[in-house]
């Protein structure tokens, strides 16, 4: 247990990077989720056009081959944004493309008949979407938005590759010190658990609190 | 039919625009991946870093075989000979130390090639089957026998020697700096402090830095090539790494140079399990033997020997190192 009582400070930040590099691309993702999914859902043709290509391309990439592709061909260009922004930007717009997915379920679950009787009584589309279609949508979702963000968490881990010291950066840090690879490794992967654990429990409770029972 | 065609017209254009804009960018991916991760490594034998880095065949032929009274029964030496295989632990990436030629499938380099002359001291034959291992998997692969040793520039350390037996050390070598060729302000480790610098990931230099530059940030790559392009891009004012790896992306690249003398002494070990001193005391013997004989020497020469600069060093003593 000394692997990992002696690394504290080293292992804190890292989880510290994890979350920060969570949260910010949950709430990003969860942004360009909607967005996406209201795209695909719109009358005009091209703009339901962008967003089919934005969710294809970007779910049919690998994300570890996004974040060299965003971290190393960019700077070629000119454009070389700092490592951890480089890091939460792909991460938020691959992650977006299976909130948009997800998003569009829940869309689907909304009966027809909403959408034509808002549009009934002079809703416009944007305030049909904001009044009528989202709420409901949304809070049929949680759960897999939920699964979502928890796969965000372990897709966070991928940033190590290209120098972000998250949880798993320092967990390789401190195991290149102490060669106690199974203690280390149990360890991060215990934190990984937890947070993991905290973003389920707080699925459930919003699930339970704003789910509508049809 | 006619309608059928209409209606699905326009979605099949669509779909088509999707998926070769996926492609496209998928292409892209690999391209630039490829002109960027791969130009270090793939480019370092197209430059012919000092001839074919293959050992010649007559080294190998050479090369000494264990008598039969050096091989117990029932020791691991024993079970080797039978499988008539020795299975190792190393990377596939490491230029010039071990790295998987694509074009043969082949492993070369300096701890391919000790690996090689390991098992014909074994078994008569150069047969070796390599494990691909990480960094944090070296350990655990040995403790629990799934590889026979580990050649990986596995420095000798007394943390993992409670963890592995280390025969050796059998090469010695010393983290070094790489700037970038116009970059005329640094001039050795010590010119580093404060500033950002490049490591690799899970590398000697990310425990080492603190304490030869106080006060630099690290940033850490997975790989030798998308450090080397870190430090191109201007990531960081210099690449703290290994001499002999930087000596062979210098070498392939134009845009880095190698400043200033090692800083650091690694002591290179073979990882052997932990509980095994007959081997332990049989791979020693075994490294004295070619040390001895200049087979240590021609493998040095064919491998790393053709871009560090100066003479053939001598060969580190055998427990010279803590840990060892």
């Amino acid at each position: 247990m000394n692997a990992l009582t002696g690394h504290l400070s080293e292992l804190g930040h890292g989880v510290v990077t994890t979350v920060e590099l969570t949260v910010v691309t949950t709430i990003a993702a969860l942004l360009i989720g909607i967005i996406v999914a209201i795209l695909r859902i719109t009358p005009v043709p091209m703009l339901r056009g962008i967003g089919l290509v934005y969710v294809e391309v970007l779910q049919n990439l690998p994300l570890l081959a996004l974040l060299v592709l965003f971290v190393f061909a960019l700077p070629q260009i000119g454009i070389t944004f700092p490592l951890f922004t480089s890091a939460a930007i792909v991460i938020a717009c691959y992650e977006g493309a299976y909130m948009a997915e997800a998003i569009r379920a829940g869309i689907n679950t909304v009966a027809v008949g909403q959408a034509e009787a808002a549009r009934a009584i002079g809703l416009t589309f944007s305030q049909s979407l904001r009044h009528v279609i989202l709420p409901q949508a949304l809070r049929a979702v949680i759960q897999p938005i939920g699964n979502i963000c928890i796969a965000l968490l372990m897709n966070t881990s991928l940033a190590a590759a290209v120098g972000v010291v998250e949880l798993t950066q320092a967990a390789n840090n401190v195991n290149l010190v102490e060669a106690q690879p199974i203690e280390v490794f149990t360890g991060a992967g215990i934190a990984y658990m937890l947070m993991a654990l905290i973003i389920g429990f707080t699925t459930g409770r919003l699930e339970r609190k704003l789910a509508i029972v049809r | 039919m006619s309608i059928f065609g209409k209606r699905l017209g326009p979605r099949r254009t669509v779909a088509m625009a999707a998926v070769s804009a996926a492609a496209a960018l998928a292409l892209a991916a690999c391209g630039s991946s490829s002109s960027g991760g791969g130009s270090a490594a793939g480019s370092a034998p197209g430059n012919g870093l000092g001839g074919s880095g293959v050992l010649a065949q007559s080294v190998y032929d050479n090369a000494p075989v264990a008598s039969a009274a050096d091989i117990p029964a029932g020791s691991t030496m024993a079970m080797i000979k039978q499988k008539g295989v020795l299975t190792i632990g190393a990377a596939l990436d490491a230029p010039l130390l071990s790295q998987q030629d694509p074009t043969n499938g082949k492993i070369e380099g300096f701890d391919a090639d000790m690996a090689k002359l390991l098992a014909k001291y074994i078994t008569g034959k150069t047969n070796v089957k390599t494990v691909t291992i990480g960094t944090q998997t070296r350990e655990a692969m040995l403790s629990s026998k799934q590889v026979d040793a580990v050649f990986n520039t596995y420095t000798i350390t007394p943390e993992r020697a409670q963890q592995v037996a280390f025969a050796g050390p059998y090469m010695s070598s010393g983290l070094a700096v790489a700037v970038k060729a116009g970059d005329n302000s640094i001039h050795s480790v010590k010119d580093l402090a404060g500033k950002t610098v490049i490591v690799g990931a899970n590398t000697p230099a990310v425990t080492e830095l603190p304490t030869a530059a106080p006060g630099s940030k690290q940033v850490a790559f997975g790989t030798d090539p998308e450090a080397v392009q870190a430090l191109t891009q201007g990531r960081g004012v210099a690449y703290v790494q290994d001499l002999t790896l930087l000596a062979s992306d210098a070498k392939a690249n134009p845009a880095i140079k190698v400043v200033g003398q090692p800083f650091t002494t690694e002591p290179y070990g073979i990882g052997l399990n932990h509980d095994d001193a007959q081997f332990k005391a049989f791979v020693n013997d075994w490294l004295k033997k070619i040390e001895a004989d200049g087979t240590w020497a021609k493998v040095w020469q064919a491998t790393l020997g053709s871009v560090v600069q100066g003479t053939t060093p001598t060969p580190p003593a055998i427990g010279s190192a803590q840990g060892s």
